[in-house]
């Protein structure tokens, strides 16, 4: 449930779940398609200008935050919608091994980056297509606050000492806003520091459940993470405030309040600051620093449209909505990165976004989101899986526990909780 | 009251069995038929689904596994403290709640102000319990710039506010969320303890006094033995089952980070399991069920005496004194301290949506903006008018299936009864996490998993046994001269049954008023169960508490939009509703 659909569904305050799109539209002699979506609010009504361009008739039910919880229950009736749009690869997989979902075969034009592309088949099947993305490697800050951004982890590093110790003088905000109180936003940090220091081959083997957890890039990471996160003055109000920060708070932290100096978030992370920024300085962005400079890690996230099996209209939806021009409509409204390398950059109006598909296209190795990968409980929730072990580690590193006994407690319940999921999670 | 019956009476009516049960029967062909929606609701979907989740918890794909599943549930960490956290909400809540429900009931009988101070402690009783959650978060936040209870600790202790103990932070979580249950559940004690003490006879006291009885005699001959220790028992009953509900507020109430060292069994269920069945949460709501039925079962025997006494004492007129200024001015001191928190809810929900998330409620002139962006939004709107139908619905059904259901059972008489009456108040206490998994089986046989049906069929199952139980036991308590009055003028099993109503009508207000607050406030079976045509109110504000300090001022908003309904009908109701619980559900 750790999806980029999700996280930004929380963001805009997200409660339009139960939305059915004029039941009973039926199409002039074809019968409708039903599309369950996990988008509400805006992107919701994007997402309906966007397959108003179909020509058959398309009802979209916006389910709200447990998509999975509602496709089972809908799959235990019988009634499944003819296409899903999933917030996470780990849900294509376990419904494509369950034999819920159809093989589709995308359009001609639709490249997604090689990271991706691969996560939504099985055996060798395609059962899924990216529709949308989220770049998960940004730092958010005013120019006035941060006037020269850091380049590597090092220098984020010896920035964070010297902004902590002039906040602890009284002199300056934090340096760092973080929601620790959200367990996504931590481990979106643990995978850009693992997608930094450890190969690509580890990086999918874990996401595979097929390495351990405990191997020496994984310490590394949590090593370089506990570095940076255990400095005096990190936060504001300390480790144990940041622990009952939300994502949205610690956003109002860097631009209202300018408690903190930068905030690390995704690109959705726009449309909080729209809603709160005080004064009328626009914020700036800087990719997530790695060990080289020149070598940054991206980690990007999705959500992916599958078709259930037996439905063809809804094979022939999921097909369409990869055409490279179908989300035109959401491209010219703003707020939409698009998976499909075959969108021309110069298509984006917004500045970021365009920036953001350049970096895409740019970029030597694309990582997916790892949580959102992971099998059964081990992907995280409030309180469970992957989430709450990365918020006792930062417990952990900020409550000075050493670093090396953090990292140890971490990699042991890593190492357990994949064992315990290994078996196809529930 | 009732006089001795005429010679050859009770023959012409089949008027046998003890006095006080056994009057309003129909045939029994008719009676089958009669229990038929109830027997089929509740086996359909309580029975099969109790018994489908101890088939889980001890298989795997229909595969024999033994207690693997319950060892693995025990084993896995944490498990321990959330059982010894399950026990001590199930031990401490209700013994504060029973001890302030009855101080505040003795402090505010009798004086001018009381109905005033019962009034203000009422209202969070009805409230339905995500709203309280919202308001303890608003209360309590880590911020001093917006959390008032923060606020205060900074300044009684003149700490930095990195220093600051955080009510809502891992040591202190589970007391916070303790808090809010107390606040939420001292109404109803009081409400109970009050018509308690109103039936005490006052002759008892004055004897007491005649014969130099100090005031702690008093309190000790003339109310505890002969009333208190049972009303204490069912007090102390009625909100240990109680604290099962606290699953809404630990979700509403705690942020991610905290939320496992507040995790009770129910929640630990649900983040096992979810909505489908699986072994280790089988194993685990299994373990739940037993305990919490054997601990229903032992307080039923307990208190299974007639509470209170029948007959009401020969002119009870107000002897006492009022009582002493002291004793007063704590109740006045409980009301202020009652009001706080709503006084926070309100006062959040009229800063504009900005100036809620960024400071306190005190920081900025009142205005209507969240109201209005609320209002404008087409979901809260949705979200009313089909939980105001649901509400409706459910209450209609459930009202309907019981009568027809309480009217045979009341004929039963001796171990037969008081089997009834077991086995309904054990379907009562049946928590729904447990058996969501096979109760989303039996819904996707009848077609209606994941939808509006499914969850309307949901909350009539969980309330059928609890109206039954009021019901039956109201109609077999009904006075000899007007069952006979009801089967002499009706001609008919459903003329009789419709006279029986009306002389039945305080409780039938209760059971409708307490099953429409419980749909209106219900989280968890939406939660469980909702589809997309379906998002009850609950689950609407839950949804939103996942950006809770961005959201504050809309969700503040929300909350006291939701909560106007269910305060109304329950405080306007209170009377009725007391008398219905105490004349058939408590027993």
């Amino acid at each position: 449930m750790t999806g980029v659909g999700l996280r930004r569904r929380t963001l805009l305050g997200a409660a339009a779940a139960a939305t059915v799109a004029a039941a009973g539209g039926c199409g002039q002699g074809r019968r409708s398609v039903q599309v369950a979506v996990v988008w509400a609010g805006g992107e919701l009504a994007r997402f309906r200008e966007v397959v108003a361009g179909y020509p058959t008739t398309v009802q979209v039910v916006g389910v709200g935050n447990d998509i999975d919880a509602f496709l089972t229950a809908r799959r235990a009736a019988g009634t499944s919608p003819d296409v899903a749009i999933l917030p996470r690869p780990g849900l294509v997989v376990e419904y494509a091994r369950r034999g819920w979902l159809s093989e589709v075969a995308p359009a001609v034009s639709y490249t997604a980056p090689a990271g991706m592309s691969d996560l939504l088949s099985v055996a060798g099947r395609r059962y899924g297509v990216w529709v949308k993305a989220a770049h998960k490697s940004l730092f958010w800050h005013f120019p006035s606050t941060l006037t020269e951004p850091p380049r590597s982890w090092d220098a984020l590093v010896s920035l964070t000492r010297r902004l902590g110790e002039r906040h602890r003088a009284g002199a300056g905000p934090a340096p760092l806003a973080i929601g620790a109180a959200d367990g996504w936003v931590l481990t979106d940090w643990f995978e850009n520091v693992l997608g930094d220091v450890a190969d690509v081959d580890l990086y999918e083997a874990l996401a595979r459940g097929e390495a351990d957890w405990r191997s020496r890039p994984v310490q590394y990471a949590l090593e370089r993470l506990a570095e940076l996160w255990s400095v005096d003055g990190a936060f504001p109000g300390g480790g144990r405030r940041a622990l009952l920060t939300q994502f949205e708070e610690s956003i109002i932290q860097v631009v209202y309040h300018r408690e903190a100096a930068m905030v690390f978030g995704a690109d959705f992370v726009d449309a909080v600051v729209a809603r709160f920024r005080r004064g009328t300085e626009p914020l700036a962005t800087f990719r997530f620093p790695g060990a080289r400079v020149a070598d940054q890690p991206l980690i990007v996230g999705g959500d992916a449209a599958v078709a259930f099996a037996g439905s063809s209209d809804g094979a022939e939806l999921v097909r369409w909505l990869s055409d490279a021009v179908a989300f035109l409509p959401w491209l010219d409204a703003g707020g939409y990165l698009s998976p499909n390398l075959a969108v021309p950059v110069d298509s984006y109006r917004d500045p970021l976004r365009r920036r953001l598909a350049g970096e895409l296209r740019a970029a030597d190795t694309v990582q997916f989101d790892l949580s959102d990968q992971l099998p059964g409980t081990f992907t995280g929730t409030d309180g469970v899986g992957i989430w709450r072990i990365m918020q006792d580690f930062f417990m952990n590193v900020t409550d000075g526990v050493p670093a090396r006994e953090a990292v140890r407690r971490a990699t042991g319940q890593l190492a357990e909780a994949a064992r315990a999921t290994a078996g196809g999670g529930r | 009251m009732s006089r001795g019956p005429l010679l050859g009476e009770l023959a012409v009516l089949d008027d046998v069995g003890p006095p006080r049960r056994g009057r309003a029967y129909p045939a029994a062909g008719v009676s089958w038929a009669l229990l038929a929606p109830a027997v089929l609701l509740l086996g359909g979907l309580l029975a099969w689904p109790v018994l489908r989740t101890v088939h889980a918890s001890v298989t795997t794909d229909g595969r024999w596994v033994g207690v693997e599943h319950y060892r693995a549930a025990l084993a896995a960490p944490g498990t321990a403290a959330v059982i010894g956290r399950t026990l001590l909400w199930a031990l401490l809540v209700p013994t504060v709640v029973t001890v302030l429900g009855y101080l505040l009931a003795a402090a505010s009988r009798r004086s001018q102000e009381g109905w005033l101070v019962r009034l203000i402690l009422v209202v969070p009783t009805a409230l339905p319990l995500v709203v309280t959650g919202v308001t303890f978060r608003l209360l309590y936040d880590p911020d001093p710039e917006r959390g008032l209870a923060t606020l205060l600790l900074a300044r009684v202790t003149g700490r930095d506010p990195e220093q600051l103990p955080q009510l809502l932070g891992p040591d202190l979580v589970t007391v916070a969320v303790m808090s809010a249950f107390v606040w939420a559940w001292v109404g109803l004690a009081m409400l109970v303890f009050r018509a308690a003490l109103d039936a005490v006879p006052t002759g008892l006291v004055d004897a007491v006094r005649a014969f130099g009885g100090t005031r702690r005699d008093v309190l000790w001959d003339a109310q505890w033995r002969p009333l208190l220790l049972r009303t204490v028992a069912v007090v102390f009953a009625l909100v240990a089952v109680g604290t099962s509900r606290t699953f809404d507020l630990i979700l509403v109430m705690t942020p991610g980070s905290v939320r496992d060292e507040a995790a009770v069994l129910s929640l630990r269920i649900w983040q096992t399991s979810g909505a489908t069945t699986t072994g280790e949460g089988a194993a685990l709501g299994v373990v739940w069920l037993v305990a919490v039925t054997a601990g229903m079962l032992v307080v039923a025997l307990f208190v299974r005496q007639a509470w209170p006494p029948p007959q009401q004492p020969a002119g009870s007129a107000v002897t006492a004194s009022p009582p002493r200024r002291l004793v007063r001015l704590l109740a006045a001191g409980a009301a202020i301290a009652w009001l706080l928190p709503l006084g926070v809810l309100a006062a959040t929900s009229l800063q504009n949506p900005v100036r809620a998330a960024t400071g306190g409620w005190w920081s900025g002139p009142p205005g209507l903006d969240s109201y209005r962006a609320v209002l404008g939004g087409a979901e809260l709107w949705r979200s009313l008018g089909f939980t105001l139908v649901l509400a409706v619905v459910v209450t209609a059904a459930v009202l309907g299936v019981a009568l027809l259901a309480a009217y045979p059972l009341a004929w039963l008489t001796g171990p037969a009864a008081q089997v009834t009456g077991l086995v309904l108040m054990a379907a009562v206490v049946v928590p729904v996490q447990v058996i969501a998994g096979p109760l989303n089986e039996v819904l996707g046989l009848a077609l209606s998993s994941g939808t509006a049906r499914g969850v309307a069929l949901v909350h009539i199952a969980l309330g059928v046994p609890f109206a039954v139980l009021v019901l039956r036991n109201s109609f077999a308590d009904l006075p000899a001269e007007q069952v006979r009055g009801a089967r002499i003028g009706g001609r008919h099993w459903w003329g009789t049954l419709r006279r029986l109503a009306r002389h039945n009508r305080t409780a039938l207000v209760a059971v409708a008023v307490l099953e429409f607050v419980q749909v209106w406030n219900d989280l968890v079976v939406g939660l469980l169960f909702s589809g997309p045509d379906a998002a009850p109110l609950g689950l609407f504000l839950a949804w939103q508490t996942r950006g809770f300090v961005a959201g504050s001022g809309t969700l503040a908003a929300g909350c006291v939009l939701a909560s106007i309904l269910p305060v109304l009908v329950f405080v306007l109701a209170r009377r009725q509703v007391v008398a219905g619980l105490v004349a058939g559900g408590v027993r």
